[in-house]
């Protein structure tokens, strides 16, 4: 193949077909055109140098776009993928961690399911992160593609063209006052865990004992799972508010003096009610106390005095903690 | 300083570009013949450009083109079309008011600077 011949397929064979032959045959008769009658190839040479690389003016030739998100839609598609992103991670964490803990038989000792369910967690986190990345670039190439939004101005977060009203939407929030994203899904995580673990007290919550060598085995449980489930009709609807509260915080993204209000009534509320499953005595495992004297070799009384002062000491730390995070959240509605 | 240069140059005369190749369009003119017309005038014009641009502006209408094949190669001409005539003319008014603002403007600065 000469080098015109080879010139012109190099631009041709990168345009679509219908339009492959007309270009063709005018490149040919222009670089003809550009040329004396009788010329070397030192001579094609020097006109295909001025034509250029075949690739750029096969792409001057083209009307699609030579990008796949172009910054007509880009802003919208970074947003897109800040919003999901979150929840993608949130929503596999907490599969994960039910999951794990419904399944749980106690066979395995609960150290080795924390590190293996850890594991698991993070390669479905990047699995997820990569389809999520995957669909939504598709969608937006395809939005780019067929031009959803006709105008030439840039698609705006709100699928729509920027006009003066969407600034009445804006709402600038102060550092000082922001509730980062993540701790709201940290919030709604660990919620869910102990929500899962009320329901599964009986096969988690217990003594441990390695028998015959063959790692940690649950040998009793601690609770009394009828008594705990006893409670369901005061502790439900507080898993529900905590969820409320969580999905709330997402919203208003900033701490008020409304939100600082309704987090300390439900939290108080909360606290209320874990004294009073906590300090009802039915709820430990009677066989508990004389099975650890017995173990433990010392008598029963010390046993019983030993996990009342566990008790308090779990309800001192979860009432400081609460104080703690209220007036935390009051400090920072307050900040200007 | 160069390269910027250049680029700012090459913005300009981009802008230009359409303006210049349907003045010369008034009778009909193939590829080259075109380019020879405006490098005769002194416009500097990529090829990677212009025939792309050709193919452009006759898919809005404003040329129309044909094939001529009675020479000894068959060569494809563009003419203005009705609708690109009132765009050029329209466009033409644009520039000279355009070149009349700027003008003041860059005068206007000299004058400045020698106060």
């Amino acid at each position: 193949m000469n080098l015109i011949e080879a010139y012109v397929y190099e631009v041709t064979r990168r345009l679509p077909e219908k339009s492959r032959n007309d270009i063709a045959l005018e490149l040919r008769s222009t670089i003809e055109d550009m040329l004396p009658e009788q010329f070397t190839e030192q001579e094609v040479m020097e006109v295909l140098t001025n034509l250029g690389d075949p690739s750029l003016l096969a792409a001057s030739y083209r009307d699609t776009p030579m990008h796949l998100i172009g910054p007509k839609v880009y802003d919208a598609y970074i947003w897109t993928l800040k919003m999901i992103i979150p929840w993608a991670v949130f929503i596999t964490i907490l599969v994960h961690v039910v999951e794990t803990i419904v399944l749980f038989s106690g066979e395995e000792s609960v150290l080795s399911v924390v590190i293996k369910s850890f594991g698991i967690i993070i390669a479905n986190i990047i699995h997820v992160l990569i389809q999520t990345f995957f669909w939504v670039t598709i969608v937006f190439i395809f939005i780019e593609r067929v031009g959803l939004s006709k105008s030439d101005l840039p698609m705006t977060k709100y699928g729509t063209e920027w006009t003066p009203e969407q600034l009445k939407l804006v709402l600038a929030i102060p550092k000082k006052k922001a509730i980062p994203r993540g701790e709201v899904i940290f919030g709604l995580i660990w919620t869910a865990f102990w929500v899962v673990l009320y329901f599964n007290a009986d096969h988690l919550a217990g003594v441990y004992r390695s028998i015959d060598g063959a790692g940690l085995q649950m040998v009793m449980p601690a609770l009394n799972q009828d008594v705990l489930m006893s409670y369901l009709p005061i502790v439900l609807p507080f898993a529900a508010f905590e969820f409320g509260l969580s999905l709330f915080k997402w919203k208003e993204r900033q701490w008020t003096m409304r939100l600082v209000a309704i987090n300390a009534f439900i939290k108080v509320f909360s606290l209320i009610v874990f004294v009073v499953i906590a300090s009802n005595l039915a709820l430990m495992n009677e066989a508990m106390i004389p099975y650890l004297a017995d173990v433990l070799e010392i008598n029963s009384s010390s046993v019983g005095n030993f996990i009342e002062w566990a008790k308090w000491t779990i309800i001192v730390t979860v009432f400081v903690t609460v104080a703690i995070e209220i007036y935390d959240s009051y400090r920072k509605a307050k900040a200007i | 300083m160069g390269p910027l240069l250049d680029t700012f140059t090459t913005e300009l005369r981009r802008g230009t570009l359409t303006l210049a190749v349907l003045s010369q369009l008034r009778t009909p003119q193939y590829g080259y013949s075109l380019v020879q017309r405006l490098e005769k005038a002194g416009v500097a014009i990529e090829q990677s450009t212009l025939y792309p641009l050709l193919r452009r502006l006759e898919k809005q209408e404003l040329l129309t083109s044909s094939w001529d094949t009675t020479e000894s190669r068959p060569r494809k001409y563009y003419v203005i079309s009705e609708y690109g005539s009132e765009i050029y003319e329209q466009l033409k008014k644009e520039w000279e008011t355009m070149t009349l603002e700027l003008k003041t403007l860059l005068e206007g600065d000299e004058n400045n600077e020698s106060d």
